[in-house]
């Protein structure tokens, strides 16, 4: 259950940054949260700089459709190496390779 | 691949939800929010795959069999403890996984703990541990992974004893029939025959002469003298599984015992018109069950063509001529050609059974076989080639299975 609640706050910390009218300060309050909502955060800066980047190209593009399109083509191409990484540690393990 | 936990999926749908917000109303924090969940969880998983394949690399498993050699169907104790390093945040459980065919599972183990468990060897030949399956999982995401690189040590299992009706020793639950008439360990019933006045008593099988309403007695193998020679007949397909397993078990244990009781055995394993192994007048039991080991489904090279083989042809030549007119020339004609095949076939897998017959010398020839359906023929020539000699043929093989022509007497496998 105490889990549930720290998934409860990060749903208000969300509220939260949809509410900034400043996409700058929405930014800083999701790294916030996020970094909250973790316990171990080894990498997490480069992760902070991933989402800075995607705020820069929001706030360049002026428009909220284009942006997420591409973040999801990204996110596609992500998963296919994932999927990649992950196929090659099952055959190294499994003696394949 | 890996899988979402709760907590990854509910991350999900909430960034599903803020983009559902995000797009009607054109709300540029609501897609960051969006944005940034959905990255989040890549980036989550691409920490968890590096931190399982850091634990992949530094696994090293201590396996200990309390014996490496040992017979089908006895238990051994297994002690394995499993290290890695453990990421921060990753929880990691280990289950040794026995070998493919021993009975017996492993339980959970956390890292530096050793757990014991029991395994039972159920087939014969070398074999060795499966590998270690680890269950990996972190706040996101969770995987299980198989190492099988880690399947020391390997372990050789001896077959258990067969009876004569095919059966084990004591290794099943079920009731065995111990042959009490044989008058020494390893002989087993070959056949039955009427009683005769001056047989052994003790010979008597009630079974047989309950069902007869005659009085029978067992007949035992190994009595009339010789090594014999245990003839293999591989499948060419692979089948049922349990079923070749029960044959390469029948094959180990006449083995095993025609070895145990005699001066020894000859081996010979044929594929289709093709030997793949023979072993002649053989002690070593060693040698015979590592040529029995990597027995498997075998397709051969080459094919007989149903050929009946030249013993046959010679038979067929001799067949007596009765009658006078177009049939007794016809019959004197067909006689001459199939003389003539008999001579000059070269018929290379007869040539080559009857050189090993000559060198395994023996006056009985066991012959095991599936009997699958399709071209017996080199079941027939290996058969007329052993009665050319003289031997007792005895042919092992299924229940409904069919037979050869030619062969003393069968028993079912």
């Amino acid at each position: 259950m105490a889990f549930d609640r720290r998934f409860l706050l990060l749903c208000a910390g969300e509220v939260l940054v949809v509410a900034a009218t400043d996409l700058l300060a929405a930014l800083v309050i999701q790294a916030i949260v996020l970094a909250a909502f973790l316990e171990d955060r080894r990498g997490y800066g480069v992760f902070a700089i991933g989402i800075a980047l995607f705020s820069g190209i929001i706030a360049a593009s002026g428009t909220v459709l284009l942006p997420l399109l591409a973040l999801a083509a990204a996110l596609g191409c992500g998963y296919v190496a994932l999927t990649l990484q992950d196929y090659r540690l099952a055959r190294w393990a499994g003696g394949g390779a | 691949m890996i899988r979402p936990t709760r907590t990854a999926s509910g991350i999900a749908a909430l960034a599903l939800a803020l983009t559902v917000v995000a797009l009607p109303i054109a709300n540029p924090a609501a897609a960051l929010a969006a944005g940034s969940l959905a990255v989040f969880l890549l980036w989550r998983g691409w920490r968890f795959e590096r931190d399982l394949s850091a634990v992949a690399a530094s696994l090293a498993v201590d396996r200990d069999v309390d014996r490496t050699i040992l017979r089908q169907g006895t238990a051994a104790t297994v002690r394995v403890r499993v290290d890695c390093t453990v990421p921060p945040g990753m929880e990691i459980r280990a289950r040794d996984l026995p070998p493919a065919v021993a009975v017996g599972d492993a339980p959970l183990s956390l890292p530096g703990e050793t757990a014991t468990y029991i395994v039972r060897l159920m087939a014969p030949g070398e074999t060795a541990f499966a590998g270690v399956a680890l269950e990996a999982k972190d706040v996101f995401f969770s995987r299980n992974l198989v190492c099988r690189r880690l399947n020391a040590p390997h372990l050789r299992v001896l077959p258990a004893g067969i009876n004569g009706n095919g059966r084990g020793t004591g290794t099943t639950g079920g009731d065995t029939e111990v042959n009490r008439g044989a008058a020494l360990p390893g002989q087993s019933v070959r056949g039955f025959r009427p009683y005769l006045t001056g047989d052994n008593p003790r010979q008597v099988d009630w079974k047989v002469t309950a069902r007869r309403g005659a009085l029978y007695v067992r007949q035992l193998a190994g009595l009339e003298g010789g090594a014999p020679l245990i003839a293999v007949d591989l499948p060419a397909r692979a089948g049922d599984p349990e079923t070749f397993a029960r044959f390469s078990m029948a094959v180990s244990g006449a083995v095993e015992g025609a070895i145990a009781s005699r001066d020894g055995c000859s081996l010979l394993v044929v594929a289709g018109g093709e030997i793949v192994r023979f072993l002649p007048r053989t002690q070593d039991i060693r040698e015979v069950l590592s040529a029995l080991g990597g027995l498997a489904p075998l397709e051969p090279r080459a094919s007989l063509y149903r050929a009946p083989g030249p013993a046959v042809l010679a038979v067929r030549a001799r067949m007596p001529r009765h009658g006078t007119g177009p049939e007794a020339v016809y019959r004197e004609r067909l006689g001459g050609i199939l003389a003539a095949f008999a001579k000059e076939s070269p018929a290379p897998f007869a040539a080559a059974v009857r050189t090993a017959l000559g060198r395994a010398g023996a006056r009985e020839i066991r012959v095991y076989s599936l009997l699958p359906a399709g071209d017996t023929s080199h079941l027939i020539q290996l058969v007329h080639e052993a009665k050319v000699r003289g031997m007792q043929v005895v042919l092992k093989a299924p229940a409904g299975a069919g037979a050869i022509p030619g062969v003393d007497a069968v028993e079912v496998l």
